[in-house]
């Protein structure tokens, strides 16, 4: 295997319930080092992509591989697995759950118990070794959550919906931690409907809409995809009649204007000037991903059915 | 199926149980109950036979009106006893605390009984005054029957019988004390460990580690993990049981034995009869290895069950009630066991025989007392060792589909439609 060979490859994947079907004919791949976004409504398919290449669900049709062949647990990966629904052995030890986990994922136990340790300390757990999960608050656990992801350094992040149910303390751990493992070079899937911890931290993006690939490329050549780019505008005068741009918003003297395909913003500004409109700053910025999410969606990220 | 991680899974089920104080105090909380209630019971025997040896090589006062004529009063005299003038006053002295003891002995002491009125000297130790009353009259007739063995014959004699079917000597109970064993091992691991057996598949789920844990190894390793982790913990437990039960059967003989005679119970303890552990115990290697056979099909067919069930539920408390159906499943044959010994071969016995639910209890009980046909124990056997296996594929199905559904009830035909609609599931 090759450093070029991809991480995840997704070929035709399909993937019915019974009578419905949740995922259809999807094809992505996510290339070593970086960090890829899953994204979607409610009830696109995300998830169960992800479970779907991590062998919890079989594919109903098509080819998911993990490190060109299909995932396999018994296999020699390096995999952390933050999923969606998450939990611990809440009864158990903190370190004794770490050190099980990190047996799992092969570490020695001697080996699993001492990062634990050193792990439980840098995040100011470490007198919480020998206490049980159920006697730790709810940030505690979601940080024991978070080492239990990470340990052993591993070189594929999957991380479902990763601050969901985190406190800002928690999250801004997450993110710190999972900006560490990847200048380390780590892999790292992101599932999340937030789209600002997607601009920054994605190097490329899959949308996915009734299960199948609505967008897919660079964050940059999505948000381009879906508009040639947004100006926020303070002015005096009236703005002239809309020539290849439309305003979203429009206030006495600041207006926030969406390019159409094929207008740039320079185009934009001599047709204001042209009509006499006094410009007193003008900013040009990319569409950003909510926007791009409205658009496809039809509703705020983390609205909608599920 | 690969057994990657089986090592490590069983390691931690196994260590995380022993090392919870509940568990040995749950599990040494029987022994010492056991323990008390011998002591108590060893404590009480004793009472009652020394105050009966008290009796015998002391005289005790008493006094006593005879109405039979069958009290020799040379006998009476000798145990302390006089006749009283008047019972009424007699008896009015013990209840106002000026004497001990007065027997009111009837005209025909075989049809009416021996009227007692005596101190209370507490629940165990007032069983003396029923001894002195039966040795009082004992000793009296043996002093005018004058023959000590037609006394013996009167108050009972034992018996052994030698029982033959088809040519040969048939064993009887004794040989069904060690094919019984088996029956009791059943019943024992299915109630001690079958809620630790139902909670095997949900805890997971309870606390949604499914995902995280799916990632490192099979669901099958796990579970076959989890079910072995069950057995050591119950082998472990059976031991915290047993061994201090041998240990005191070997080390204080005479103490069980002991324990086994009631308050009125006047036999020495030289005379007490054997106890069952130290008697005659018959060896049929046919049937205990029937036995053996049965249990362990038997054993894996409620396993496969519980590790089911636990697989549609979503949590603990949902499982629970489950188990109950199946406790109710193996007390059923018992309460047809009167009907399954005296007609084997009858409908519902074969029923019950073979119905795999039920089938354990019924075929080891019959395979105890020799009711079952060699033939048939292998092939009840047979169809147990198949249903467990079938169970077991069923609950790591299950597993497989409903270990990720967190909060509703699994439905075993969309699991099973799913299961199939997937190749390589």
């Amino acid at each position: 295997m090759s450093d070029t060979t991809p991480v995840m490859e997704v070929r035709d994947f399909t993937m019915e319930f019974g009578d419905k079907r949740v995922v259809d004919g999807l094809g992505f791949e996510v290339r070593p080092g970086e960090t890829f976004g899953l994204l979607g409504a409610n009830g696109s398919g995300k998830t169960t992509t992800v479970r779907a290449l991590l062998g919890i669900y079989t594919p109903t049709a098509g080819e998911l591989l993990v490190h060109g062949r299909p995932f396999d647990p018994a296999g020699d990966y390096s995999l952390g697995y933050l999923p969606e629904e998450r939990g611990l052995y809440r009864k158990e030890k903190v370190l004794d759950v770490m050190t099980y986990f990190g047996q799992l994922k092969g570490m020695e136990r001697s080996r699993a118990a001492l990062w634990s340790q050193h792990y439980l300390e840098r995040v100011g757990l470490g007198d919480k070794g020998n206490a049980k999960l159920t006697t730790l608050s709810g940030g505690q656990q979601q940080k024991v959550q978070l080492g239990v992801t990470i340990m052993d350094n591993p070189s594929l992040l999957i991380l479902d919906e990763p601050t969901k149910g985190f406190d800002p303390v928690n999250r801004r751990l997450l993110l710190d931690l999972v900006e560490a493992q990847r200048a380390a070079g780590a892999t790292v899937v992101i599932i999340t409907h937030q789209m600002d911890e997607v601009e920054r931290l994605c190097d490329r993006v899959l949308l996915l809409k009734d299960g199948r690939a609505e967008a897919y490329g660079t964050v940059a050549e999505v948000q381009d995809s879906y508009g040639a780019g947004l100006v926020r505008l303070h002015f005096t005068g009236t703005l002239p009649e809309p020539r290849g741009w439309r305003p979203l918003t429009l206030e006495r003297n600041y207006a926030e204007i969406e390019l159409a395909e094929g207008t740039d913003a320079q185009a934009l500004l001599r047709q204001l000037v042209d009509a006499g409109v006094t410009v007193r700053s003008f900013d040009a910025a990319r569409t950003s991903m909510e926007q791009v999410f409205l658009k496809i969606y039809g509703h705020q990220p983390g609205e909608g059915a599920a | 199926m690969k057994l990657h991680n089986l090592g490590t899974v069983l390691g931690f089920e196994v260590r995380r149980t022993l090392t919870k104080p509940s568990f040995w105090l749950t599990s040494l909380s029987i022994p010492l109950l056991m323990v008390v209630i011998f002591a108590l019971m060893f404590w009480s025997n004793s009472s009652a036979l020394s105050s009966v040896d008290t009796q015998r090589g002391e005289k005790q006062a008493f006094t006593y009106a005879d109405s039979s004529g069958l009290v020799s009063p040379t006998v009476a005299a000798e145990m302390g006893g006089t006749r009283a003038a008047d019972a009424t006053a007699a008896a009015q002295a013990v209840r106002e605390g000026r004497a001990e003891v007065h027997l009111d002995i009837p005209a025909d002491p075989t049809r009416e009984a021996v009227h007692i009125v005596a101190e209370d000297v507490g629940l165990i130790q007032s069983g003396q005054w029923h001894a002195l009353a039966r040795d009082l009259l004992e000793r009296s007739a043996s002093e005018r029957i004058g023959d000590s063995r037609l006394v013996g014959v009167l108050t009972g004699v034992s018996t052994d019988a030698e029982l033959w079917k088809d040519g040969h000597r048939s064993p009887g109970l004794a040989a069904a004390v060690v094919p019984g064993l088996f029956l009791v091992l059943l019943y024992m691991g299915v109630l001690m460990l079958g809620q630790q057996m139902l909670n095997i598949t949900v805890e997971e789920k309870e606390n949604r580690v499914t995902e995280m844990i799916l990632t490192t190894l099979d669901p099958r390793v796990l579970i076959v993990g989890k079910v072995l982790a069950v057995f050591a913990v119950g082998i472990v437990q059976a031991m915290v049981l047993l061994v201090p039960a041998v240990l005191v059967g070997v080390l204080f003989p005479g103490l069980l034995g002991a324990a086994t005679a009631g308050p009125g119970n006047t036999l020495p303890a030289d005379e007490m009869p054997p106890l069952a552990l130290g008697g005659e115990v018959l060896i049929d290697p046919v049937r205990i290895v029937l036995a053996a056979l049965i249990f362990t099909g038997g054993f894996l067919m409620f396993t496969g069950l519980l590790v089911a069930i636990g697989s549609i539920m979503p949590t603990a408390k949902d499982a629970g009630s489950a188990f109950g159906a199946v406790i109710l499943a193996m007390f059923l044959p018992l309460y047809t066991a009167t009907m399954v010994i005296n007609d084997p071969t009858s409908v519902v016995s074969e029923f019950l025989t073979w119905f795999p639910l039920t089938a354990p209890v019924t075929a080891l009980l019959r395979n105890a007392l020799g009711l079952l046909p060699v033939w048939q124990g292998v092939a009840v056997a047979l169809v147990l060792f198949a249903f467990a296996s079938a169970l077991v594929w069923l609950g790591v199905r299950l597993f497989r589909q409903g270990s990720i559904s967190y909060d509703k009830r699994l439905s075993i035909g969309k699991a099973l439609r799913a299961s199939r609609s997937r190749p390589g599931s």
